[in-house]
């Protein structure tokens, strides 16, 4: 019975408390910057510390070795390091998308901005191969009209950057024109064209709208950065130079 | 419904027990109760500080010292909620190697109470992210998703309700369209619903229904977008809204010199904070609350 009577008592109690509205009377907002006067917790660093050690000695893995220094500015509409992503590119997706489709990739193009660092001569690391391509970038062929041929040779010449091409290509500036060999045949305005690109560049990225609405799109499944990291393994030393694959006569 | 009630009431009776006299007390004399509120966004697979030779963000940030921080001001105050608004995937190769497992795991251990998902959390499609939520030993919210027919189906809420120090605080999740921003193969069939309506009907629900103190909005919608100004954001939702008291968001990497006080659809103050990125921030936001009728006839002040 006493036992009850308190808890009765409680519940009357509890009421009257949960009756009394709580009013906001005032915020205080602000950011605290994190700096290393707060000190370090050493739970959580050792914790990180194995993940850390793995990530590092992968990184470090050394995958190949150039003599000299790779860059994308080593020329005005073409660069080493430029022409040896494209072509790196071109080996490692042709094989993929020939065993799906029976057909061959023609070229390869990206853009200029997407290189996001040169490689010092040296050792190749997996470290170089994620600085080159931090983003998660997938490849893609498209199939495209000799139309649309045309519009990515006219944003080329007008653009006149270093957009990274495959040595398929053999695109002269001319002073009445250009001259375009794609494979060493004359550019066939009936034939249609499959190209080796990014998906962020198939949907229009860095302005590159010949490749939005292909006649077909296939996703090859394959990252951008693996296709570099297959590459590097896979070659002991690597050679690019500049060709004649976009000059200007 | 009658029959919650009365569950949650002897619930509340039996705690009131075992505290007492000390229960007792905090009725007569405490009145002022304070709710504080932590917060990241975009911390991007950032885990360790920056290198000192940085260009941009010299020695800053590092979970490690995040955790000491945090550490401090739960020991402050227990009645303490963190809170992430999303994108804590991506950005460096700890998310290549372990595809997110690290950043869930060092997050639970940092006690983390909520997460909103952000459009890089689908960077190893909604299997991969899928994959990690094991690790996570916080909630992930979102009301304007509809994973009805993705593996995410029920397992990510449309909100959360905390009950600290008797105060409710209903929390809220939203994200960005993906469509454009995400590959369809990634988001699957991740439906995107309208941010606005969406969060007029659960914000009513969590104020009215639910009786909530506090209805905190956790966005990865993006702070405002110059370029397009009247694109779905923070800003436009704070305005074209009511019932929410803070947004907590993400996406765009917008370090406020200190958080916005906007104006809702009845005029009312909304704060909407965002602290940068790569957890090189902490945002915290205090909220006071007094039982006194006349402290509270004075209106509330907000000092940022």
């Amino acid at each position: 019975m006493k036992k009850y009577n308190i808890f009765f008592l409680s519940i009357l109690l509890l009421l009257s408390c949960k009756n009394e509205t709580q009013y906001l009377v005032k915020i205080e907002g602000k950011q605290i910057p994190i700096t290393k006067e707060i000190g370090s917790n050493n739970k959580i660093e050792s914790f990180i510390k194995p993940f850390k050690q793995k990530v590092e000695s992968e990184m470090n893995k050394v995958l190949s070795y150039t003599k000299k220094d790779l860059v994308r500015t080593d020329a005005i509409l073409q660069s080493s390091l430029g022409n040896l992503l494209a072509d790196l590119s071109f080996k490692r997706a042709n094989p993929v998308f020939n065993s799906r489709t029976g057909k061959n990739i023609d070229f390869a193009m990206f853009n200029y901005g997407g290189i996001r660092a040169g490689i010092t001569k040296g050792n190749i690391t997996t470290e170089n191969a994620f600085n080159l391509m931090p983003f998660e970038n997938t490849l893609v062929v498209v199939e495209l009209t000799s139309d649309k041929i045309e519009e990515l040779i006219q944003f080329l010449i007008k653009q006149k950057i270093a957009h990274p091409l495959s040595k398929q290509i053999n695109l002269a500036i001319t002073s009445d024109g250009y001259e375009l060999k794609i494979n060493n045949k004359k550019f066939d305005t009936d034939k249609t064209y499959f190209v080796l690109t990014s998906n962020y560049l198939q949907k229009g990225g860095d302005g590159m709208n010949f490749f939005k609405d292909p006649i077909a799109l296939h996703p090859l499944d394959y990252k951008v950065r693996n296709a570099i990291i297959d590459y590097f393994s896979e070659t002991d030393t690597v050679f690019s130079k500049l060709d004649s694959r976009f000059i200007q006569k | 419904m009658k029959r919650r009630k009365f569950i949650q009431k002897s619930t509340a009776a039996a705690t009131f027990l075992t505290l007492g006299g000390l229960s007792l007390e905090s009725f007569s004399n405490i009145k002022t109760k304070q709710i504080t509120i932590l917060h990241t966004n975009d911390v991007h697979s950032h885990i360790e500080p920056f290198a000192k030779n940085h260009y941009k963000y010299p020695n800053l940030g590092g979970i490690a010292r995040r955790a000491v921080l945090i550490e401090k001001i739960r020991k402050e105050n227990p009645n303490t909620l963190l809170l992430d608004a999303g994108d804590i995937f991506q950005g460096t190769p700890y998310f290549n190697y372990y595809g997110g497992e690290l950043e869930f795991k060092l997050m639970s251990m940092l006690k983390y109470d909520a997460s909103t998902i952000g459009n890089h959390d689908f960077d190893n499609g909604i299997d991969g992210l899928y994959a990690q939520l094991p690790h996570a030993k916080f909630d992930f919210i979102s009301a304007n998703y509809d994973f009805k027919n993705t593996v995410l189906d029920t397992l990510v809420k449309p909100y959360k309700i905390f009950n600290k120090n008797g105060i409710k605080i209903g929390v809220f999740g939203l994200g960005i369209k993906l469509s454009g921003l995400v590959e369809q193969s990634l988001y699957k069939e991740t439906k995107y619903l309208d941010p606005i309506e969406i969060s007029e009907d659960i914000s009513r629900e969590l104020k009215e229904k639910e009786h909530c103190d506090l209805v905190i909005c956790l966005s990865h919608l993006g702070y405002h977008y110059s370029s397009s100004p009247t694109k779905i954001c923070d800003l436009n939702l704070a305005e074209k809204t009511k019932n929410i008291d803070l947004i907590i968001g993400g996406h765009t990497h917008t370090f406020l010199p200190k958080p916005t006080i906007a104006k809702n659809n009845i005029g009312e103050n909304v704060l909407i904070n965002q602290v940068g990125c790569y957890g090189i921030n902490l945002g915290r936001i205090d909220f006071y609350f007094d039982s006194d009728k006349n402290k509270a006839s004075k209106g509330k002040s907000i000092i940022v």
